[in-house]
């Protein structure tokens, strides 16, 4: 069987970066993400912080280079700098910050950044995961 | 007009504990979820490649679990008069996979004044627990929230 090509912690190079297309965020997804999660937005027009830092996850897959093999996702801080609305256009930038080797996989902590249509950067954090190696 | 029963700033203790109804993570949860982020990691979509991973089946992405208990937050208690979600630290402790029902704990750690006469952040300490009360995720949280007009 054919194995998927996954980008594993050796593939990762510090100080890499990587940018995302670009997506407008509409009605229909903010309905979406309130249906599902109950995290409703504070009125009309305004995106729950918590569905860009999703969407920019998903964007994340449509760069030329394959999935980071993530074995788990450890955690993240996040900062919300500007609001974001329905219609505005998104993406991301992120950075790897630090590699760490471990005996099981590494860790890899990538500096994200969410910028709107304007060139605002609007949320801003970073993420650490456990990354697998490549098999032997 | 309909009374604002939303807390302000001003009601808001430091100590205060809330605890949220439970809600099952179900597989049209994390399918819906994949769909709408694009996040087709297959630690969330593929069940037979995950049979053989330490988790042993497909688990559900972590900032689903956020955006749940986001929500279960809100079902915890009388709801706060937020402005916005200002920023969070979070930490992604325990796999949450289908069938398991999830609740979330929150405690006000820190309320600070701003420059802003208006509103203050508030620091919410929150964990969220699995069924055999487990902790799959816990972090902190800041929110902005409106100060009691006319105080």
């Amino acid at each position: 069987m054919a194995q998927p090509s996954r980008f594993y912690f050796e593939d990762v190079g510090l100080h890499d970066v990587l940018e995302t297309p670009a997506m407008t965020i509409t009605e229909a997804h903010v309905t979406m993400y309130a249906g599902l999660t109950h995290d409703e937005p504070a009125e009309p027009g305004a995106v729950p912080e918590i569905l860009p830092l999703c969407l920019t996850t998903g964007l994340g897959w449509r760069v030329p280079q394959p999935p980071l093999a993530v074995l788990a996702f450890m955690g993240f801080e996040w900062n919300v700098v500007l609001p974001v609305r329905v219609g505005d256009t998104i993406f991301s930038r992120s950075r790897t910050a630090a590699k760490r080797s471990m005996r099981e996989g590494g860790v890899v902590i990538e500096e994200r950044e969410v910028i709107n249509q304007r060139g605002e950067i609007v949320h801003k954090g970073k993420f650490t995961f456990l990354v697998a190696k490549k098999p032997a | 007009m309909a009374v604002d029963s939303r807390r302000f700033f001003d009601d808001i203790q430091v100590g205060e504990e809330y605890e949220s109804p439970g809600r099952t993570v179900t597989e049209t949860d994390i399918v819906i979820f994949a769909g709408l982020s694009g996040d087709y990691n297959i630690l969330h979509t593929d069940a037979e490649f995950m049979k053989s991973s330490i988790f042993g089946e497909r688990i559900a992405h972590g900032l689903l679990g956020l955006a749940i208990q986001a929500g279960l937050f809100t079902r915890a208690g009388q709801p706060y008069a937020t402005l916005a979600f200002v920023g969070l630290r979070w930490k992604f402790k325990g796999p949450i996979k289908i069938g398991d029902t999830i609740r979330v704990r929150g405690k006000v750690t820190a309320k600070k004044e701003t420059s802003k006469p208006d509103r203050g952040l508030v620091t919410v300490e929150r964990t969220v627990l699995n069924q055999r009360d487990e902790v799959v995720q816990e972090g902190e949280t800041d929110l902005m929230v409106e100060r009691r007009p006319g105080r």
